[in-house]
């Protein structure tokens, strides 16, 4: 959004720190890790059954169309074989945990089918960023 | 054939976990009573990782008293639980184990 | 896009969803679509039918095999012994719309009867598991992660914040959707709907009660169709 510019790079990448869970951030290649941060950091992203929270926010939320769109080709993807939904999920997981718990939904799924595609050869990382720019254009055309 | 019948008291086998599971840590090393015995599917662990074809296995619900998972729950006694597992995580009860699941 | 000048200051995280909503997923569900079907992983018209039964899934169709097995007792035994084969009976297609299910939902479902001696929740803690084929897409919050860390644990108080109190006598009994089953809670027909027909009894078989973290209430159809005649849902 505003990469274009270095002022706005320079914010993008305030905005980077200040999305980022700080712990991680300030970490720098630990020269020694105890065994209970080992586990806390290798604990597997999706297993939160039992985890504290506070009190639950029950907001609701109308699928924007890219969400509708992100279910429907990443299923179309699993239909014709391309991969399956326990795949998926595995997939959701090697995204990590800022992007798993900082991004929609919805976003879980894209990334994870994008990566998905690279990996096995379907697509190819240059195509896919021609793709994304022309695209971009369209829909800033159409904006 | 199933190694498991309903009424079977069950432990769950308590294996590190890395990268990806559908045995919720919570449910590890805990004992419950299996209540139903689900089709045979492929197992998660080759799902996940591109296997669609692979190994298939029986599964089986478990139902776990809440107080067995959780030492600090907070409900009442009766309270209970029920998730899936596949064969290889389950094996027999020791028996001196307390009774779980009211089934 | 905007940028600089007057927004050299800090903003907070609040502000800046606010701003403006990212184009960035769009971009790429897009990208990957086009080249997806370009290449002949799927085609456009796989899409298309995805789409409308994204459109069409809602949990009206749960709450048209609630009502129908609290009017037939015969239904609500097969209902029980054979979800999938029930829900078509009542034109709800498991098999839709590939023919062979969807991938995420699979064809297994139990339904879970909540009993004066038993109440039912279910949840995913490890992804969002849920019977879309008959209650539609869940609700954002069965799919963030408070819910997930916390019901499997603190039932009880989960229910609660829902308005939802069960009596310390009555089992409360936590589904966890770990692995191809899907499930769904029979709510108990409530007492003063003696009577109803099953559009209006289908008034107040709300997504809620069907994932079990609430109970129908009689009061709030009464109070909101003045005309007591109920709403389909």
């Amino acid at each position: 959004m505003t990469k274009s510019s270095p002022s706005g790079y320079t914010s993008l990448l305030q905005s980077i720190r200040a999305h980022a869970p700080g712990e991680h951030q300030g970490a720098d290649l630990p020269l020694r890790i105890s065994q209970e941060r080992a586990e806390a950091m290798l604990h597997v992203v999706h297993d939160l059954g039992g985890q504290p929270d506070g009190p639950l926010d029950k907001s609701l939320h109308t699928p924007a169309y890219w969400e509708k769109c992100t279910h429907s080709t990443a299923e179309c993807l699993a239909w014709r074989g391309v991969w399956v939904a326990e795949e998926r999920r595995r997939r959701e997981n090697d995204l990590g945990e800022t992007i798993y718990f900082g991004t929609p939904y919805y976003a879980r799924w894209l990334l994870a089918a994008t990566k998905m595609l690279i990996d096995k050869g379907l697509i190819t990382p240059d195509e896919l960023l021609e793709k994304m720019e022309e695209v971009r254009h369209r829909e800033e055309g159409a904006a | 054939m199933s190694k498991f019948n309903v009424g079977d008291r069950v432990t769950i086998r308590d294996l590190p976990p890395l990268f990806h599971t559908r045995t919720q840590g919570y449910t590890r090393g805990r004992t419950g009573v299996v209540v139903a015995l689900r089709p045979e599917w492929v197992i998660p662990e080759d799902e996940a990782w591109g296997r669609y074809e692979g190994r298939r296995e029986p599964f089986y619900m478990v139902r776990f008293n809440q107080r067995d998972l959780w030492p600090d729950y907070g409900g009442v006694a009766i309270d209970t639980l029920e998730t899936e597992f596949s064969e290889r995580w389950l094996e027999p009860a020791a028996n001196a184990s307390p009774a779980a699941g009211n089934g | 896009m905007n940028t600089s000048q007057d927004h050299g200051h800090d903003h907070s995280h609040a502000a800046i969803e606010e701003r403006d909503e990212a184009i960035e997923f769009t971009v790429l569900e897009t990208a990957i679509r086009e080249l997806s079907i370009a290449k002949g992983l799927f085609s456009a018209e796989d899409h298309r039918r995805f789409m409308e039964w994204y459109d069409q899934v809602g949990h009206t169709g749960g709450a048209r095999v609630v009502a129908r097995a609290w009017v037939d007792p015969a239904f609500k035994q097969r209902l029980l012994a054979d979800g999938v084969a029930a829900c078509k009976e009542l034109g709800i297609d498991w098999l839709q719309p590939t023919g062979v299910g969807t991938p995420s939902d699979y064809t297994y479902l139990i339904v879970c009867e909540n009993t004066p001696q038993i109440h039912n929740v279910i949840v995913c803690t490890l992804c969002s598991c849920y019977p879309r084929p008959l209650l539609g897409m869940s609700p954002a919050w069965y799919e963030r992660s408070n819910y997930r860390r916390r019901v499997v644990r603190w039932p009880r108080q989960v229910l609660a914040e829902f308005g939802t109190i069960i009596p310390g006598d009555v089992e409360v009994r936590v589904h966890d959707s770990n692995q191809k089953t899907r499930y769904m809670v029979l709510p108990m027909r409530p007492a003063g709907t003696e009577g109803w027909s099953e559009e209006r009894l289908m008034s107040i078989i709300t997504r809620d009660t069907m994932i079990g973290v609430a109970l129908p209430d009689i009061d709030w159809t009464t109070s909101s169709t003045p005309s007591g005649t109920g709403q389909p849902a």
